[in-house]
């Protein structure tokens, strides 16, 4: 009997115009080596010839139940059938849904159909965002709102129609929504294979492999400034604000790319982790570390910075420099420009109907409380829960207990061991209108 | 466990192999030929006691062939594919006597009306019916949904399963005669062998049936998969239906299936992939995901007893029985073609 590995799919998805055959065509004419069969809803401009390209017609079947949960899409039931029965057998498939398709029965395909989850594994949803007009698309239609809620990568694409500010605000607003998912800037669709194939995302154990949380973070700091500096001593002046201290954190060698800016901000969040040195106004501040500017005296007030080499430096600021009215100025006493500038995600702000909670907490669960509240939760707010993840920490259980779900389709199994990590608890949701006291109190019951 | 070894009343007969996946293949000239479709589009002929190949023509369904019917006379068949043809060929030339090109998209299934007069395709939303010259006679409209399974339910009457319905057509006047309205994607369909009875696989893990003189209708659940493999015997008495590692069956003799527990046949170790009840003894084959094969000796109330078993390289993509019933022929995922005499 030969037994073939699971064939990943990944699913690509956003609204018309946000480039996902921009994107389809950037994979496919990459040198991967890989045999791409791809399944479209809408006619593309798709024309690679290592690629095999199927057309088929969006077909969403709901049960007799009436559940929303048991809606599959037909049409990818019988496309995938007939495709692994080659034995040029494809080693990965790409599903492009429509601009208005639900990314849910797509999904409840893989979860759904025993046949199809025998051959293949879902690897991941990415969502491409029109970074120029996702704006309206949101106040629009759910579909959008539900492409967003479902993504494990948003791609936020053609930056370059957009101001950074913008750019910066619509990530706060897209990760607020899915807190579970990556975001990527991109002008023209142009990303790494890697970036998106290949992600593991529905295989909780390679995916908490590769990062020990579900979770993106939420910056400990709001602002970054990238400036270019001299040798020399440099005086960062700060005005009274509204905290009377305030964190941060200086990279030395810091770029001014996205990416660059991305790198130091997950070095940043570790430091930020780390405990802070004080530093009073006059004193000198250490680069690499999380230092505490003492700010409750009157006045401007000034710390000092040693430049012993030209570099640019980064400023991992815990509040934006406007508070403070934050300059950072040379030995002839001008105030220098940075060179980049950019926010980041600080705080949650729920505006919109559909958002993410996450429920992180330490000690053991009571198996069967679990199980009951679980249950219940997703009978009853199935409907709106889009995407959930999580582990648990089982009492009498030496594995860690890892889970994701669908709407209502749950899929859970005992991990690896827990051997000398801390055990501990974390569950994310992302769904509309999900109320997150009552959720947390639910959960806090099941602990022991 | 090593290809064709074969148990009880299965006797070694031959083994072939076709280019790609077996997909679909029947027994053709009153059992002097077995035709096998495969997915890499290849059409094959082999010699019904030797093996032999009689002919085989690669590569003609681009993409894959899809469905293969043998006439009911033996000796034409016709074969569609994922390049959107259906080819009508003479079974002992292995040459298409006429091609058939639809506009685009697959033809998933072809089928010849019982007196061997029209050919039944379906195409995505459609059916279309052709006479053995290839001409077109009649053509649907679309169907709510892709056309999932056709079955003649008589001569000059056709049935169509998509999701939502099972729908009879007048062929070739194309009045619908009688719509099975169930809001369920119908996988797979079998007519009972006097048409009265339809029983449909559905992706929610059931069975639905409709009494078409009655209307009335029942469902089956408790399935652990889609059943997609179903079998009527020909008697019309037993629906054996696939939808796990167990073969069900229902008996509608006396009251039944409704309020009866059917036979469950326990042997496979994976899905059942395959089901076909000999002409005219009561036996039942079943092919499975474990490459296991099975022919089980049926009561009329569904209960069953295996009296023989092999096992192929693969999955079991078909079964099928010669006419005369004194041979079966397993079709694998591996291109695997295995024949055995029934003892």
């Amino acid at each position: 009997m030969n037994t073939y590995p699971k064939v990943p799919v990944t699913i690509l998805t956003g609204f018309l115009g946000s480039g996902k055959t921009t994107l389809l065509n950037r994979i496919l004419s990459e040198e991967h080596g890989k045999r791409i069969a791809v399944i479209e809803n809408e006619y593309g401009e798709v024309g690679i010839d290592q690629a095999l390209v199927i057309d088929a017609d969006e077909e969403i079947f709901e049960m007799s139940n009436g559940c929303i949960c048991c809606t599959v899409r037909g049409d990818l039931i019988r496309v995938l059938g007939n495709l692994m029965k080659r034995r040029d057998k494809f080693d990965y498939v790409l599903v492009e849904t429509t601009g208005l398709a639900d990314p849910g029965p797509v999904a409840q395909t893989f979860f759904m159909d025993d046949e199809i989850r025998e051959e293949f594994s879902l690897d991941g949803i990415v969502t491409l965002v029109d970074a120029a007009h996702i704006e309206q698309q949101l106040g629009r239609s759910d579909e959008s709102t539900e492409q967003i809620a479902f993504a494990d990568i948003l791609v936020l694409n053609k930056t370059d129609l957009v101001n950074d500010e913008a750019l910066d605000g619509l990530e706060v607003r897209l990760r607020d929504m899915n807190r579970m998912a990556q975001v990527v800037r991109s002008e023209r669709a142009n990303l790494p294979v890697g970036a998106v194939l290949n992600l593991g995302a529905f295989n909780l154990d390679q995916a908490l492999e590769r990062r020990p949380t579900f979770l993106e973070p939420e910056y400990p700091f709001e602002w970054t400034g990238v400036y270019a500096l001299e040798p020399g001593r440099y005086e960062l002046s700060l005005a009274e604000g509204p905290d009377p201290a305030m964190s941060l954190v200086v990279v030395s060698d810091q770029g001014v790319e996205d990416a660059a800016l991305r790198e130091g901000a997950e070095w940043c969040v570790r430091r930020y982790a780390e405990p802070a040195e004080l530093v009073r106004p006059g004193e000198k501040m250490a680069a690499g570390k999380h230092v505490s500017l003492q700010l409750d005296s009157p006045g401007r007030k000034s710390f000092f910075l040693e430049m012993d080499a030209k570099a640019r430096i980064g400023l991992y600021a815990q509040h934006t420099a406007e508070e403070f009215d934050l300059q950072l100025i040379n030995a002839k006493g001008a105030a220098i420009r940075p060179e980049v500038e950019r926010t980041w995600v600080a705080q949650h702000e729920h505006d919109d109907e559909v958002g993410s909670i996450a429920i992180e907490r330490e000690g053991d669960i009571d198996p069967e409380r679990f199980n009951a509240w679980l249950s219940e939760l997703l009978r009853e707010r199935g409907v709106d829960i889009f995407r959930m993840k999580g582990f648990i920490s089982l009492a009498g259980e030496s594995r860690r207990f890892v889970f994701q779900g669908v709407h209502m389709l749950f899929d859970g199994q005992p991990d690896r061991p827990w051997g000398d990590t801390p055990r501990r608890n974390q569950l994310v949701f992302i769904g509309r209108n999900l109320d997150e006291e009552s959720m947390r109190r639910g959960f806090e019951a099941c602990l022991m | 466990m090593s290809t064709g070894r074969s148990q009880g009343i299965l006797r070694r007969g031959w083994s072939a192999a076709v280019g790609d996946y077996a997909i679909a293949g029947g027994w053709a000239r009153g059992g002097d030929a077995l035709i096998v479709g495969d997915a890499a589009g290849g059409v094959y002929a082999f010699e019904g006691k030797s093996g032999a190949k009689a002919w085989a023509q690669e590569r003609v369904h681009d993409g894959g062939v899809l469905a293969l019917a043998i006439h009911p006379g033996g000796a034409m068949f016709a074969t569609a594919g994922q390049d959107g043809r259906i080819l009508i060929w003479n079974a002992a030339e292995g040459q298409p006597n006429h091609a058939i090109d639809l506009a685009s998209g697959w033809v998933d299934n072809v089928a010849w009306s019982p007196n061997g007069q029209w050919l039944a395709a379906s195409c995505s939303r459609q059916v279309r019916v052709y006479g053995v010259d290839g001409a077109e006679a009649w053509r649907s409209g679309d169907h709510p949904s892709t056309v999932s399974a056709i079955a003649w339910a008589g001569a000059g009457e056709l049935a169509t399963a998509c999701y939502g319905r099972v729908a009879f057509f007048e062929v070739p006047a194309g009045k619908l005669r009688q719509k099975l309205e169930w809001k369920g994607s119908l996988v797979s369909m079998a007519l009972s062998p006097d048409g009265d009875i339809v029983a449909c696989g559905s992706q929610d893990n059931s069975v639905h049936f409709w009494r078409r003189s009655t209307e009335e209708d029942s469902m089956m659940s408790g399935y652990p998969g889609k059943p997609s493999a179903l079998a009527f015997d020909a008697a019309g008495t037993l629906l054996a239906t696939g939808g796990g590692s167990a073969v069900t069956v229902w008996s509608f003799q006396g009251g039944g299936p409704e309020g009866t527990r059917p036979g469950v046949l326990e042997f496979h170790a994976r899905t059942v992939t395959t089901l076909a009840f000999a002409r005219r003894a009561t036996r039942l084959a079943s092919g499975g995901r474990d490459g296991a094969v099975v022919v089980w000796s049926m009561q009329s109330d569904g209960e069953g007893d295996p009296i023989g078993a092999a096992v192929v390289a693969d999955v079991v993509a078909e079964l099928h029985w010669r006419p005369d019933g004194r041979a079966l022929a397993a079709l694998d995922a591996q291109g695997g073609v295995t024949a055995w005499r029934i003892a």
